[in-house]
Parts: C-alpha cells; structure tokens; sequence
C-alpha cells in the first residue's frame, strides 16, 4: 500500500494489475445446517453440548474440539444472552467515515459457553454495557433464508 | 544421526467426493479421530499435530491452517502447518517425523484436509496466481495447459504414445473400485480415453484426476510407544524433499529431476541401493496420468523412457513385479491434493501391514515408498516405508 501510495506517475515504475478470479461456495457443514435450519425454520438457537467436557457450543459442533467425541445431540437454548463484549465501529472497510457508528457486540448466549458475534440494534451508545442483556432480532419467517443475516442483530429483551 | 526410529501406529481417511457437506474443519476432525481410534488413542494422548494443506485459495479461508486447528485435534497443543503445494501431503508425515525424531513429541497426529468444492467456478481461477504475475499470468496459464506441455515433451523425447499413457489411467481407475474412499473408479478402456474430451492437447479429461474435497490423518510415535500400541509399526525409514527452480521454462521437462535428488535423499537414509529392487510396492503421484510414469523414472524404479513400457507389461499392475499405485491413485480414489498424499502414506502403511484388503499386493511386500510433487512443478516429497 505504501509503496503504491507513493507512484504519482503510473509510468514510474511500471506495473501489472492482477486478481485472482474465484469466488465461493461455502458449505454450513453437519452442524452448521442444523443451526441454521432451526434459526430459519423454528427462530431459535441450537447448541451442543460434550458432558465429558461439560462445555456447551453455540454455533454447535459436530466434534467436541477438547475430546474428539461426537456430538449428536442438538438442544435449543433459546434467542437470549449477554453482552461479553462490545466495540464501536466508526470506519468502513475501505477507510471512509460511516454515515453512523455501529454496535458490534459478542453476546454470550444464556446458559451456553458459546458466543455470537453481531449487531446491537436499538440500544444507544450510551447505554451499552458490557454485561447487559440481550436477545437476537430475527428477519420476519418469509424472509429469512438460511445464513448469519437471518439474525438482524441483538437488541433490548423482550419481556 | 543421532534421530529416533519413528513409526506410523494408525491412519483415518474420509470419503473423497466432489462436494462435501461437511466443513473442513469437520473432515479433518473425521479423519483424525478415525485414525486415533484405529490405534486405540485418544486426542489427551496426543503431545504435538502437525496439518498439511494446500493453498487457503481453495478453501477461501485465509490462515487455513488455524482454521482447521480445532478439527485437526490441536485444541491447546503445539501445532504447525505446512505447505509444499501438491506435494504436501507426502511432507505431511516428514514434518510429524521431525518432531518425533527430534525427541520432541512421542506421539504426533498428522492431518491433511483439502476442500476444493469451496472454490468457485474452478480451483483454476486459483491456481492462476502461481504463475509469474508479469511474465506468465497474463496468458491466463492453466494447470491443464503447462502440463500438456511437460507431457508432450515427456512423449517427444522417449517417443510414447497416447495410448501407452492412457493404460496408467485405466489402471488406476480399475484399482479405486476395491477403495472405500474412492471419488472417480471406473472399469474403462484406453479408447476411452483417446476418446474422451481433449481439454489441451496432449491431454484429454479421462487422463487427469479430479478436484475434490476429502481429508486423511495418520499418527506417529517414537519406537519405545509404537511397540506397546502395536505389534505391526510401520517405520518411517527415509524421508526427502527437494525443490527446483520457479523459472520452470529453464527446466527439462521430460525428467523430473527434482524427484530424484528428493528420492536420493530417503534412499540415503534408509539405505537403499538399488530402488528398483528395494522398493517392492509405490505410490507415486499421479494427477495425471503420465506424472506417475515420469515420477516412476525420477524416482529410479525404471530406467529413464521405460516406465510406459513396464505398464504396458503388467509390471505396474497390482499384481505385477513392482506394483504402482494399488489404491488407486489421484486418478482413482480423487484428489484433494494434501488428503491425496497422505492417501498414498495410509495405502502403503496398509499394504506393508497386510491390511490392504482386496487392494492387497501379494507377495508380503517389507518396504514401501510413497512421493508427491508440487508448487510449480518443482518440489519432489518422498518417504520410505519399512516393517
């Protein structure tokens, strides 16, 4: 970047542009399907659970990565957490300014040793906190269609 | 050299299929736990983990091998991974052997996992970018494409023919049907391959093997721990690795000398004069099928320009004097390219202990050779097995 940065002349040095032409097709895998089916189909989390290890994963595992064993045994643990910890995002990607600062939060999904990483939507700055409940928004049924982005963020409980 | 005797205890391999529903990382963990059950292990006993994988490219995830860690069973352990292109799977159980040989670890399990569906439309668009980006890239240079010209060298030079090389792949494919892992086995005829789509001349689609998703594992341990956990280890007796120049139009392609400085060095080590001899099953690598040809002579099983002819013979065959590739091979079982390396590892440790099955050579063959090549043609990986 540094380098390029500095060629204000594209004649000195001369270079080649390049990219490398793939894109793509990411499978959930065996536990992935399962959870993301359960958010698309019945709007909840699924986790496994290793007894041996007594660690509870949210997104589930196939494996427990701790024994090896195989983990079958899919149970909901519902849509509510905490928050473990939080940023502020202030920049794109690409360096520009975003329009407005987003949330993006680690939540500890209740009763699990398993985190998601999201959006926390409808909670002002200056009232996040780490430690601060939570639940996930969903897209409504028909929109949703399997994928990270049927979970619109987390927001304020609903009671 | 003051190293220790290591030897393979136990191996794990999946499926190797086109497009796998599970994760890397999940085929990984199927491989490796299959491999740790096959010598009654458990992943606590495991001290070290060493993971082969080819470029993050195919996968389309960077740091792949983090990634796949907690797959690989290196939950909290030390663990490297390493890459020699498509000759990584045959480095796989070298770089296990250095941590065991070295004293390190007495029991190390070695992962190679390759998910090539991920990439879309083609691992092509991939393998692009191996190429010099100012002198070669922009002829939009394909894998299928250099080696046609290697080939065509390769048959220009000892004057064989189409049909010669197309009899290794009617063998291999013929020999996939007896493996439970196998993607591409099929009964079929040298016409069907001069028949079969030219995709660059000299090279049609039956004479190449397919892209594919697929992982394999074995374990390793130091001789004091592979006596107590088996009565039939597998030594690790020669390992070599060398790599040629990337400037590959400098190179005569019609022999792979890279290959034979590798096999040198494990012949050296093992203490192996006479290849041709000494060796009494191989599984060279074979992602086309002349490459198992041109690996035979860099590997010195034949002389120089007669490998197509001993195939034609039957020499090669499962049942032959030197048998070449009973798995199957790349163009039989598949190819994801480091899970394809330590196929060829499993086939010989299975084959040395007896345990081939169906795939069995006869014979009780005692020692036993594995080799994969990579990066731009240019690195030769192989390993010498004893019982």
């Amino acid at each position: 970047m540094s380098i390029s940065e500095k060629i204000t002349k594209t004649t000195t040095p001369t270079y080649w542009e390049g990219e490398i032409p793939v894109n793509y097709i990411y499978t959930f895998g065996l536990a992935g399907e399962a959870f993301f089916r359960a958010i698309k189909d019945k709007g909840t989390f699924l986790a496994t659970r290793c007894e041996e290890c007594e660690v509870t994963f949210v997104p589930p595992k196939a494996y427990c990565d701790r024994c090896f064993e195989k983990l079958e045994k899919y149970v909901d643990v519902g849509t509510t957490g905490y928050v473990e910890t939080y940023t502020v995002t202030f920049r794109n990607m690409d360096g520009s300014a975003k329009k407005l600062p987003r949330i993006l939060a680690m939540v500890r999904i209740d009763g699990t040793d398993g985190g998601i990483i999201h959006y926390l939507q409808g909670i002002p700055f200056d009232e996040v906190a780490i430690g601060m409940p939570v639940q996930a928004i969903l897209k409504p049924k028909a929109e949703r269609v399997g994928g990270i982005e049927d979970i619109v963020g987390f927001g304020p409980p609903k009671r | 050299m003051g190293m220790r005797k290591v030897a393979i205890v136990g191996a794990g391999i999946t499926k190797f299929v086109r497009r796998a529903q599970e994760t890397g990382k999940e085929l990984s963990w199927q491989a490796s736990k299959m491999a740790l059950d096959s010598c009654g292990l458990t992943l606590d006993d495991v001290e070290a983990v060493t993971l082969g994988t080819a470029p993050d490219a195919f996968d389309g995830v960077h740091m792949k091998g983090e990634y796949l860690a907690d797959g690989a069973g290196a939950f909290r352990k030390p663990y490297m991974r390493h890459y020699v292109g498509g000759g990584t799977g045959v480095f796989s159980p070298i770089h296990g052997w250095f941590h065991v040989a070295s004293g390190l670890a007495d029991i190390v399990l070695v992962v190679a996992e390759e998910k090539m569906s991920s990439c879309h439309p083609h691992p092509q668009g991939a393998f692009l970018t191996i190429f010099d980006h100012t002198t070669e890239q922009p002829l939009k240079p394909t894998l299928i494409w250099i080696f046609a010209l290697e080939m065509n060298r390769y048959m220009s030079t000892y004057g064989i023919t189409k049909a010669d090389i197309a009899r290794v792949s009617v063998k291999n494919k013929g020999n996939a049907l007896d493996h439970p892992s196998a993607q591409v086995a099929e009964k079929i005829t040298v016409e069907d391959v001069l028949n079969s789509e030219t995709l660059c001349w000299p090279v049609n689609r039956l004479d190449i093997s397919p892209a594919s998703d697929g992982a394999a594992a074995v374990v390793l341990a130091s001789e004091r721990v592979a006596r107590r956990l088996t009565d039939k280890p597998v030594w690790i007796d020669g390992v070599g690795f060398s790599i040629d120049t990337a400037y590959w139009a400098t190179r005569d392609l019609s022999y792979p000398r890279y290959v034979e400085t590798a096999a040198r060095m494990a012949y050296d080590m093992a203490g192996i004069k006479e290849p041709h001899k000494e060796i009494h099953v191989a599984e060279p690598y074979d992602p086309f099928d002349y490459k198992e040809l041109h690996h035979m002579e860099g590997l010195m099983l034949c002389p120089r320009g007669e490998a197509a002819r001993l195939t034609a013979e039957g020499y090669t065959a499962r049942d032959g004097n030197l048998p070449i590739c009973p798995s199957g091979g790349a163009l039989g079982v598949g190819n994801p390219i480091a899970a394809t390396g330590l196929m060829k590892i499993i086939e010989i440790f299975l084959q040395l202990r007896g345990e081939a099955g169906k795939r069995q050579v006869p014979g009780r063959p005692r020692c036993g050779l594995a080799q994969a090549w990579g990066d731009l043609m240019q690195m030769g990986t192989v390993v010498v097995m004893r019982i």
